[in-house]
């Protein structure tokens, strides 16, 4: 039993699904920013900087319980230059560009957090998935 | 939460951009029209966008709106044109104020953002199957 509680509460195994649900958070943001490609005046979404700061230097110390508190926020990005007279800062191949990258991203931590589960499985059952 | 993130954000822009393009659709079929069903020559539409915080899909988010289809008020062209039916009584005809390679750059641009909203729709069905196959 303390084998698969420890799988479960490791350290990578809390860090991929934090940032499973980052992943879920940054799609969300993208499709604002693209919904409101036209809008006069919006400012385009995205993850805050000092999260993903948080985020890194939980991750770095290995602490389950410290990378399961990083709540994941947005904020808005007024930094990025409008190059539209309407004050739009959204680039739509740079958001479309994110949104694929993200989706990549996403596959990549499914992919580790399946593989964790199959071990577990390929233990019990005493073969392969 | 939804299964399939930030869908109601894609669908109200998806809504919007297809509201352009009826709109754009509208001022191309009334080019000459020299009379509406007010009696005056046809005014192009433009149509408003203006975003709308929804609060399901987190903090931050927003989607868009249709906020108001005005008519663009410039006076269209007066061309001579003596034996038009709407010709006034020097045979001149006002025509309406809508310019084709204007509105062909407007449903361009408005085909664009469909399409990129058609995109966030694709990879957000590709990460709720993901998410559902965990494991598998």
């Amino acid at each position: 039993m303390e084998m698969v509680a420890s799988l479960f509460s490791s350290d990578n195994y809390t860090a991929v699904k934090k940032m499973m649900d980052v992943s879920a958070l940054r799609h969300a943001s993208i499709a604002s920013n693209l919904a409101n490609v036209s809008t006069p005046g919006y400012k385009r979404v995205d993850m805050s900087r000092s999260f993903e700061d948080e985020l890194r230097a939980s991750i770095k110390s290995r602490n389950a319980d410290e990378i399961a508190e990083a709540s994941p926020r947005t904020e808005v990005d007024a930094l990025t230059p409008s190059t539209r007279a309407d004050g739009n800062n959204v680039h739509i191949d740079s958001e479309l560009l994110g949104l694929t990258k993200n989706t990549m991203n996403f596959n990549v931590l499914t992919d580790f957090a399946s593989g964790s589960l199959k071990q577990l499985r390929h233990a019990i059952t005493g073969r392969p998935a | 939460m939804n299964v399939i993130s930030a869908s109601s954000i894609t669908g109200s822009a998806l809504d919007a951009e297809k509201m352009r393009v009826d709109i754009v659709s509208q001022n191309i079929a009334n080019a000459n029209t020299t009379k509406g069903i007010d009696g005056k020559p046809y005014q192009r539409r433009i149509v408003a966008f203006e975003s709308l915080l929804d609060a399901a899909s987190g903090p931050n988010m927003q989607g868009v709106r249709v906020s108001e289809i005005k008519r663009d008020e410039t006076p269209g062209e007066i061309i001579s044109n003596p034996q038009h039916p709407h010709a006034d009584d020097d045979g001149n005809v006002t025509m309406p104020n809508v310019n084709i390679p204007f509105e062909m750059v407007d449903m361009v641009t408005a085909t664009r953002s469909y399409e990129a909203n058609l995109a966030v729709v694709r990879n957000a069905r590709q990460l709720a199957t993901q998410a559902l196959s965990i494991g598998r």
